[in-house]
């Protein structure tokens, strides 16, 4: 089980992801280097006999899939050609939260706001990779690979993986299916499912007990689904009360009018998990998180608001959670989309698929504040706005701040950078 | 590996939704040329034909916190009950396997989910599409996908108007429906969007009405073509591509053949979708060399396999004891009928592989195999039992491994099953 996934010459040759590779890697992932899929218990058991040492930093990744509208998210409220492009899907300026710069966040992220203020929050503005890719699948796997020119089978978080001493612990998804994000040459990252495992017990556990052990004649995928039952009982006994409550009820999210490019739809259970196990001490240094819906081609305002509303009080109360654990000086929030949207706004009061948008890195370690240039609104290209700052120069921050890996170990040799770090 | 054997199953696993009792055996006697004839001939009328439900239209939806509203979600409950169980069944009950196999792969290619259309009414005729064209002329099939209500409503089709144009149907026809990513440039998604303008949809009848106003009447320029072109110019200049014919064919094989290895360059499928009818497509591959070839294994999805179990085991969705049981299953395994995850369809293989799904299947099974009549595997001797299952569920052949697992709950048959249908061999078709 130990194959790395093997690609054909075409798809070698082949300059983008294809819809059907990502998919495929996305599946595929997990197999590639027999990555378990976790229980609560596991991660229980890790985290009392080997909890993460305190002041080890921790990073959040969460992944906003569909296109989240950056123009309607950090808001540049004081230039006329906002308005002029976005005629029916513009927000009054008296309703939004000012920040600097004529930027303003939309007034759903009253969270994101208050840690603003305790300048917690590093906004970076324009944020894309050279030849923006408008299709969902190509460019989440850019953006997941890191490598916008030629595409590899690896995340940029499972490179990272890859230089770690192997530990399934280590980088954790949740949800069951594994993004490619996490996947790594010679160990992925491991996906925990909403609600835990139940380990079939008795006579029938102890018969597909047997059924699962490894047998000389499986093909590739029959070992794979022999080991995807194997791993359902090698889980630990041993449960914490901090994890055996009950998961909260899924949000009741707006996917009606932009949820057909993936993603979760439950990102405060999802953090809400995350604070737990990392309040318990979960041996864990990467945590990814996701949340879907972004992709708001009709009727946007709302349903984004709703959205980034999600993003910004779960962010929020996140890290107050952490506050108590005493780990809140330890943890960084990154939250990316695949890409902006269109600056004109379409007839639908929707927006299209765009290139460059903000992403925001969010903590204690984090010195607040607006970086890279906004693009301009009247300087676009094919009706698109200007990528101001390489995801890269913000990934290679992240590695070496956040970490604590030499950046070229993931990406290479890349030379940008956004000083978005307090020094340590 | 007994390649007869593996041939037909394949036949029965992945051009159906796996046999009935007794239809592994007699395959196997007529041989695999007399398999593959059967296949492509079916009757003329399927005579396990379930009668679709009558769908009728709910109007719009009531304002919140009033009575009407309470009568409207128990009506729009019941439709989408319905309409899921009726599928269910007609998979279960179909004597035509292939083209309900098709109208199932269809699904997963012009994927529309429920969960934004919302109404059952749609979905349903969009459904009855997929069945007139399962195997027909895939030109007319795309034309009718355009005007197609449910799809109309998925991706904003009737938010696009010559006022500004709404991109995201004319990137999926491109991307997902009829050539491929990075078969086309970001001018021709422009282009293709502004010959789409001027189409309504009614969310609740599903129904497409053409506005004049909001057309886009001037030249558009697709794929190196400028003319005036409405929707029914724009797809058929697409069809007629060549690359709609290697997409197509990549497309059958990924869902039919393998999604691990690419199609080979220059298939024979290709050739055989010249003229854009599925029909001969699906010939030349079932009839091609691909079928023999040990390499391309494909995991069964969560419905391909509990279809295929109510197949072997005469259940029938509709007459299991709990729909809300059934359902919670299906969704805890991540595949719903009438709800795909996005615009691109179900993953493939390892998706389906997690630890988290080998629990949710074990109960499942057992729940079913509960329900299931097994007085004629009882009859059998226990020394026989595993080598009539491996014949009732078309399993090329258990190893040594899940062998001496069956043999030691040989005497308790619905362990016996359970196990059987959870084995790695029932779950992956080899």
């Amino acid at each position: 089980m130990n194959e790395i996934p093997t690609m054909s010459a075409e798809q070698l040759g082949m300059s983008k992801y294809t819809r059907r590779q990502f998919l495929k890697f996305s599946g595929a992932a997990t197999a590639a280097t027999a990555a378990s899929v976790l229980s609560m218990n596991d991660i229980a058991e890790a985290a009392i006999t080997r909890p993460l040492p305190l002041g080890t930093p921790i990073l959040v990744v969460v992944s906003l899939y569909g296109g989240n509208d950056g123009l309607n998210t950090v808001i540049p409220y004081e230039d006329a050609a906002y308005y002029s492009a976005r005629p029916t899907l513009n927000y009054k300026p008296e309703t939004l939260l000012p920040l600097t710069d004529g930027l303003a966040l939309n007034a759903s992220m009253t969270g994101i706001k208050t840690l603003w203020d305790a300048q917690k929050v590093a906004i970076v503005r324009g944020v894309g990779y050279p030849k923006p890719d408008r299709s969902h699948f190509s460019s989440m796997a850019i953006w997941q690979t890191g490598s916008p020119q030629t595409h590899l089978s690896t995340g940029w978080l499972g490179r990272w993986l890859d230089n770690q001493a192997v530990d399934p612990m280590m980088a954790i998804s949740l949800g069951s299916v594994l993004p490619p994000l996490l996947a790594g040459a010679k160990q992925s990252g491991s996906a925990l499912p909403l609600g835990g495992l139940i380990i079939p017990a008795g006579a029938i556990g102890k018969a597909c007990m047997r059924l699962s052990t490894a047998s000389q004649r499986d093909s590739k995928l029959s070992a794979a689904a022999a080991t995807s039952m194997r791993n359902l009982f090698s889980v630990s006994g041993s449960i914490t009360p901090v994890l055996s409550q009950p998961a909260p009820l899924d949000d009741d999210l707006p996917t009606v009018s932009g949820g057909n490019a993936g993603g979760d739809s439950n990102l405060t259970q999802q953090l809400n998990i995350v604070a737990k196990l990392i309040a318990a001490g979960a041996p864990t240094k990467v945590w990814s998180v996701s949340l879907g819906g972004f992709d708001t081609h009709a009727n946007e305002a709302n349903a984004q608001a709703a959205l980034l509303g999600t993003v910004s009080t779960s962010i929020s109360k996140f890290l107050s959670q952490m506050k108590a654990s005493g780990r809140s000086k330890d943890i960084t929030v990154m939250v990316y989309s695949e890409f902006g949207r269109r600056v004109k706004a379409n007839g639908s009061d929707g927006t299209d698929h765009g290139s460059a948008g903000p992403m925001f890195l969010i903590g204690d370690r984090v010195q607040g504040g607006m970086y890279g240039d906004q693009p301009s609104l009247t300087k676009l290209i094919d009706g698109d706005l200007a990528v101001t700052t390489d995801f890269r120069d913000v990934y290679s921050s992240v590695i070496e701040n956040v970490l604590l890996t030499p950046a070229e170990k993931v990406l290479g040799k890349w030379s940008g950078r956004v000083k978005a770090f307090k020094s340590a | 590996m007994d390649l007869k054997r593996l041939e037909i199953a394949r036949l029965y696993n992945r051009f159906g939704f796996g046999p009935r009792p007794g239809e592994f055996a007699q395959a196997l006697k007529a041989g695999v040329a007399a398999t593959k004839q059967n296949v492509l001939n079916p009757p003329q009328i399927d005579s396990g034909a379930v009668t679709p439900p009558v769908i009728t239209d709910l109007g719009k939806r009531p304002e919140p916190n009033t009575p009407e509203i309470v009568i409207f979600s128990r009506h729009l409950r019941a439709q989408k009950e319905e309409l899921e169980l009726w599928w269910l069944d007609q998979m279960v009950a179909t004597n035509k396997a292939l083209q309900e196999k098709m109208v199932w792969f269809w699904h997963g290619h012009w994927a529309t989910s429920i969960g934004k259309v919302n109404y059952a009414m749609p979905m349903l005729t969009q459904n009855l599409t997929f069945r007139e064209y399962a195997t027909g002329n895939f030109s007319e099939f795309s034309q009718l996908m355009f005007s197609d209500g449910a799809m109309q409503v998925w991706l904003d089709g009737g938010e696009n108007t010559v006022k500004a144009p709404n991109e995201n149907f004319s990137r999926e026809m491109m991307e997902l429906f009829l050539l491929g990513v990075n078969r086309y440039t970001e001018t021709d998604v422009k282009e293709l969007a502004r010959a789409f303008t001027g189409y309504q949809v009614s969310r609740s009848s599903g129904v497409v009405v053409y506005n004049e106003k909001r057309r886009d009447t001037k030249s558009v320029t697709i794929l190196g073509k400028s003319a005036v072109m409405g929707p029914e110019d724009a797809i058929a200049h697409l069809v007629s591509q060549p690359d709609c014919a290697q997409f197509i064919a990549e497309r059958i094989w990924y869902r039919f053949i393998s999604s691990q290895q690419p199609l080979p360059a220059n298939h024979q499928m290709i050739g055989a979708f010249a003229g854009r009818e599925i029909a001969p497509l699906l010939s030349a591959l079932i009839n091609g060399a691909d079928l023999a070839n040990p390499q391309y294994e494909i995991v069964k999805s969560p419905v391909e396999w509990f279809v295929g179990v109510c197949r072997a085991l005469s259940l029938t969705p509709s007459k299991l004891n709990s729909f809300t049981k059934m359902h919670g299953y299906l969704e805890k395994l991540s595949q719903v009928p009438f709800s795909p995850p996005n615009v691109g369809g179900w993953p493939t293989d390892e998706a389906w592989l997690s630890s988290a799904s080998a629990q949710f299947r074990i109960a499942f099974a057992t729940w079913l195999v509960n329900q299931a009549d097994l007085s004629a595997i009882e009859a059998l001797v226990p020394a026989k039992r595993a080598a009539y299952l491996a014949d009732l569920l078309a399993v090329v052949e258990w190893s040594p491994r899940t062998s001496s697992a069956l043999r030691e709950v040989r005497d308790t048959v619905p362990r016996l099953v359970i196990l059987a249908i959870c084995s790695p061999e029932y779950v992956v078709s080899a």
